[in-house]
């Protein structure tokens, strides 16, 4: 018996206690995955509903400047504001034009 | 909610000059009343009162009707409305008599002299507080009427 031949059968050894550890494969599940993501969507809906009203109790004006919406605003926009506010402070006589044109 | 889209989109629109309107009235009747300026109010509100909020509406609608296909943010979108808005109210505001313009500049209301170059300034911080009001206020109104 040479080496090559050792080596074969040490292969197939291991191949087989493999197999013999191994549980049979079902290739059928044995439980229906169908219920749980119906219940899955369903809590998903949910809880969006939930958020929904959540957010529609609360006024809208604490929604639009709630310290959330507030840290969402770029610095940039911030420092065109502040460019608007300086701008009417320098030329305040500009204000009532400016109130026309909104 | 998917339906009467436009209309929505006309009201959220045209909500944030409506409300606005209130703070352009309180700020013509101190500017007549307290500092002697002689805004003809009667004829200087119909500017604000009856044109920009349809506009704001208009603009909303088209905003909609753009989003399926290419279109600029919102609030680049409600920044090119000043290009409209303003002829507009110059125009106004001259047929109805209280603008004038000299070699200088205008002259708002009789009393209040504009030089061009403060103007083209104006306008820029127009085109900003548009931007805003389109990004922040308009964007939200579009958020709560389901049209975001």
């Amino acid at each position: 018996m040479n080496k090559q031949e050792m080596n074969e059968q040490e292969q197939r050894k291991l191949a087989d206690l493999l197999q013999r550890s191994l549980p049979p494969m079902n290739p059928e599940l044995d439980r229906d995955l169908w219920p749980k993501m119906l219940q899955r969507i369903m809590l998903h809906r949910i809880m969006l509903h939930r958020i929904n009203e959540r957010a529609r109790d609360r006024h809208w004006l604490a929604v639009l400047f709630s310290p959330s919406a507030l840290s969402a605003v770029p610095w940039f926009d911030w420092a065109l504001l502040a460019a608007v506010i300086v701008g009417l402070c320098i030329f305040p006589r500009s204000i009532p034009i400016w109130l026309y044109h909104f | 909610m998917n339906s009467h889209r436009y209309l929505r989109a006309y009201m959220a629109g045209s909500a944030v000059p409506t409300m606005m309107l209130l703070v352009v009235l309180t700020g013509f009747l101190i500017a007549r009343y307290t500092f002697q300026i002689p805004i003809p109010i009667e004829r200087a509100i119909v500017f604000p009162m009856a044109l920009v909020p349809n506009l704001f509406g208009a603009w909303n609608m088209f905003y909609l009707w753009l989003r399926p296909r290419p279109h600029l943010p919102i609030g680049l979108h409600g920044a090119i409305l000043p290009f409209i808005l303003a002829p507009a109210g110059l125009t106004l505001a001259a047929c109805l008599g209280f603008l004038s313009a000299n070699a200088g500049g205008l002259v708002w209301f009789h009393e209040v002299a504009i030089p061009y170059a403060i103007l083209a300034v104006g306008f820029c911080f127009g085109l900003i507080v548009y931007y805003l009001v389109w990004k922040y206020l308009v964007s939200f109104f579009n958020e709560v009427l389901g049209i975001a």
